[in-house]
C-alpha cells in the first residue's frame, strides 16, 4: 500500500495516541506499526523472498507486530496529525485484514466474532429475543414501512440501554412514522468483524440489512451508533455492490433537522454546563460535529463546553477498535482520562453519542476517585421534551 | 579503488530504479485490492490541487503539527534541493543558464544544510515533546550531515579538481567513465552518496500522493453524511 511507503517516520502522530498516552511504549506506535509491517512483507513477500524463499521472521517482531495492530483503538487522531495525511483510520484496519490473511491475528476473544455473529447475529452472543424488549418504550409506534427507518445497533441494544431508549422516545416524540426490523433480522452492521480484520461474513450481513430495510420502502436510515454509520455509510455500498436504495443519517443529523424545522421541540430547561465528547468514528469518521452541538444549544439553558481536543482532533475515550475487549486496562486509563477532563472544565455533566463510548466511560467512572454525570444525548433530550 | 566506485555506481543507479519499479508494481497491485472505503464525491480539481501543492511546497502539514521541526525540515529539503540543482553543472555540457544563475544561491545553501540538520537533530534529541526518534532516520540524517560536511570541505579547504570531476560525472553518463579524481575526500563524498541512494525512503515518491489522496479525502467528508 502507498501509505505504507509514505510515512516518514516522523513520529508526529505519537503526541496524539491515545495508547501512547496510556502506555507510554513508543514500540506500539503508528511508525514501529508500519516499519514492522514493511519488515514482514519485506521477508515473505519481498523479491529476495520470492526468488530464494521466505526467511524465518523473527518470533518477538511479530509478537510486537500483532500487539501494537491489535492493542490500537484505531481512533484515526494519528492520521489526523501525520505531517502526509495518512488515512490511518483505514489503514489499521487493512493492516489487520492483511494479518488475518496471514494467520496473525485476531486475537483473543475477538477470534471467536465470526462464529458468534454467526449463530446470534450479534457479537455479544445476546438472544435476538432480547434485542429491543428490556428497553424500547411501550408507547412508542413501530409501522410496518415506513421512509424512516431505526437502527439500534447490537452495543446500544444490549450494552447501552438508556441511550438507545432515548432514541427511540426522541423518534417517537418526532412523530414521523418509522419502522425498524424484527430482532432476529436486525444483525451486526458488521463494524466488529470489520475492524478485526475480519472480513468473510461482511457481505451476507450486509446484503441482508440492506434487503430487510428496501423491503419496507425505507429512504433514510437512522442510527445512534457511529461505528455503524460509519460502515453503513462508507463499506456498505461497496459490499451490497452499489448505491444504497436508501440514505444514513446519524440520529443527531436527524433530531437537529426536526428540531430546525419545528417538529421537535424541547420544552424543559436544563441549568447545566455540558461537555460534549466526540467519537472518533462520527467526527473524524464520517464528518458529523456540529450537529451533535445544534441539538445541545437547542436546550433552554444549557452552556456547552469543549475538550481540549475536540471536532476532527478529539481524543479516543478507549472503547474504540474493538481492542477494549483485549486491552482492557488502556480502555479504562483512556476513559478516565476523558471523565478527568470533563470535571476539570467543571462540567456538570459528560454527554457522549456512542454506545461503546458510553458503556466504557461508565466503566471507568467505577472506582474512580473523580465522578461525573454520563448521560447519551439522545437520553439527555428524551428526559426534556 | 576507482574502478570499485564506477561499478558501484552504476549497481547502485541500476538497484535504485529495480527497486522503484518493483515498489511502483506493489503500489499498483495493492490499490486494486485496497479497502472496500466508498470515496465521497470527488471535490472541486482546482481546489484539491491547490491545497495538495501548498501541502508539498511548503509541508504545510508539519507547520501545523510540529512548527520547530518544520523550520529545521524545511531549511534541509529546500537546501539540499539547490545543492542538488548547483551540481548539475558537473553533469550538463553546455551548462544551461539557469544552472549557471543557482550556483551562488546553491553554494550558500550548501553550509546552511549540515547545520539545518543539526538543528533536526537537535529538536528530536532534545526537545520535550518529541518521544520517538526512527533510527532510520537519524541515520540517514548523520549520513547528509557527513555528505554536505566534506562537500563544504571541498569547497573551502580541500578543493579536488573540478576539471577531472566534470570529465568523471560525463563519462559516468556516457558509459565512458574516466578516471576518479585524486584525494580522499572526493571519493568519500561519492560513496556516501551512493549509500545515500541506496537508503533513499521512498516516502520521497509516495507523500506527495498520499497528501493528494488526503486532501481528496477532507474536502470530501462533509459529504460522507450530508450527501444529499
Amino acid at each position: 500500500m502507498l501509505e505504507l511507503d509514505a510515512c516518514t517516520q516522523c513520529g508526529e502522530c505519537l503526541k496524539h495516541c491515545p495508547v501512547q498516552d496510556v502506555t507510554g511504549n513508543p514500540l506500539v506506535s503508528p511508525p514501529e506499526k508500519i516499519r514492522m509491517f514493511r519488515e514482514f512483507i519485506r521477508k515473505t513477500d519481498g523479491l529476495k523472498a520470492k526468488l530464494f524463499g521466505s526467511t524465518d521472521v523473527d518470533r518477538k517482531l511479530l509478537d510486537d507486530f500483532t500487539k501494537a495492530v491489535y492493542e490500537c483503538t484505531t481512533c484515526g487522531a494519528c492520521g489526523q496529525n501525520c505531517p502526509v495525511g495518512i488515512f490511518t483510520q483505514r489503514l489499521w484496519p487493512t493492516l489487520r485484514k492483511e494479518m488475518v490473511k496471514r494467520g496473525l491475528g485476531p486475537i483473543g476473544v475477538q477470534a471467536n466474532l465470526p462464529q458468534v455473529v454467526k449463530n446470534s447475529g450479534n457479537p455479544y452472543d445476546k438472544p435476538a429475543a432480547d434485542r429491543y424488549r428490556p428497553w424500547f418504550p411501550e408507547h412508542v409506534a413501530v409501522a410496518a414501512k415506513a421512509d424512516i427507518a431505526y437502527y439500534a445497533g447490537c452495543t446500544g441494544a444490549y450494552e447501552a440501554q438508556p441511550m438507545v431508549r432515548g432514541d427511540a422516545l426522541v423518534l417517537g416524540a418526532i412523530g414521523e412514522p418509522f419502522t425498524m426490523l424484527p430482532p432476529e433480522e436486525e444483525v451486526c452492521c458488521g463494524f466488529p468483524l470489520f475492524i478485526t480484520g475480519q472480513h468473510d461474513l461482511l457481505k451476507d450481513l450486509v446484503d441482508r440489512l440492506v434487503e430487510g430495510y428496501r423491503s419496507r420502502g425505507v429512504k433514510t436510515l437512522v442510527c445512534s451508533c457511529p461505528c455503524c454509520v460509519n460502515i453503513m455509510s462508507r463499506d456498505w455500498p461497496a459490499l451490497y455492490g452499489r448505491e444504497l436504495p436508501f440514505t444514513i443519517r446519524h440520529i443527531t443529523q436527524y433530531v437537529s433537522l426536526a428540531l430546525r424545522e419545528g417538529r421537535l421541540k424541547i420544552a424543559k430547561e436544563l441549568k447545566e454546563s455540558v461537555i460534549y465528547h466526540d467519537p472518533c468514528y462520527l467526527s473524524r469518521g464520517v464528518g458529523v460535529i456540529e450537529e451533535p452541538r445544534e441539538v445541545l444549544r437547542s436546550i433552554p439553558g444549557v452552556t456547552v463546553l469543549e475538550f481540549e481536543r475536540h471536532g476532527l482532533n478529539s481524543r479516543c475515550c478507549g472503547s474504540g477498535g474493538a481492542a477494549r475487549k483485549v486491552y482492557h486496562e488502556n480502555a479504562i486509563k483512556m476513559g478516565r482520562q476523558t471523565i478527568d477532563e470533563a470535571v476539570a472544565k467543571k462540567a456538570d455533566r459528560l454527554i457522549l453519542s456512542c454506545p461503546a463510548c458510553y458503556a466504557k466511560v461508565n466503566e471507568a467512572m467505577q472506582g474512580h476517585d473523580r465522578q461525573i454525570r454520563i448521560t447519551d444525548i439522545m437520553e439527555l433530550v428524551s428526559g426534556l421534551i | 579503488m576507482g574502478t570499485i566506485i564506477i561499478i558501484a555506481v552504476y549497481v547502485v543507479y541500476a538497484a535504485f530504479w529495480i527497486r522503484f519499479f518493483l515498489h511502483t508494481l506493489a503500489w499498483w497491485r495493492g490499490r486494486a485490492e485496497d479497502m472496500v472505503a466508498v470515496l465521497p464525491k470527488r471535490p472541486p480539481l482546482l481546489k484539491t490541487w491547490a491545497l495538495t501543492l501548498r501541502d508539498v511546497v511548503l509541508f504545510w502539514r508539519l507547520l501545523k503539527v510540529n512548527p520547530a521541526l518544520w523550520f529545521g525540515e524545511y531549511l534541509f529539503h529546500s537546501t539540499f534541493l539547490l545543492v542538488v540543482l548547483r551540481h548539475l553543472r558537473y553533469f550538463l555540457d553546455p551548462v544551461p543558464p539557469w544552472v549557471w544563475d543557482l550556483q551562488l544561491s546553491g553554494l550558500i545553501a550548501g553550509y546552511v544544510l549540515p547545520f539545518s540538520l543539526v538543528y533536526i537533530l537537535a529538536v528530536r534529541f532534545f526537545s520535550e515533546r518529541e518521544k520517538y526518534s526512527s533510527p532510520a532516520n537519524v541515520l540517514l540524517l548523520a549520513l547528509i550531515i557527513a555528505i554536505s560536511s566534506i562537500g563544504v570541505l571541498m569547497h573551502a579547504f580541500f578543493k579536488p579538481n573540478l576539471v577531472d570531476v566534470k570529465y568523471f560525472a560525463l563519462g559516468l553518463l556516457s558509459l565512458a567513465p574516466a578516471p576518479l579524481p585524486t584525494g580522499v575526500l572526493f571519493p568519500l563524498h561519492l560513496a556516501l552518496v551512493l549509500v545515500l541512494v541506496a537508503l533513499v525512503p521512498s516516502h520521497i515518491v509516495t507523500a506527495p500522493l498520499v497528501m493528494l489522496e488526503a486532501r481528496r479525502r477532507e474536502l470530501g467528508l462533509p459529504q460522507v453524511m450530508h450527501e444529499k
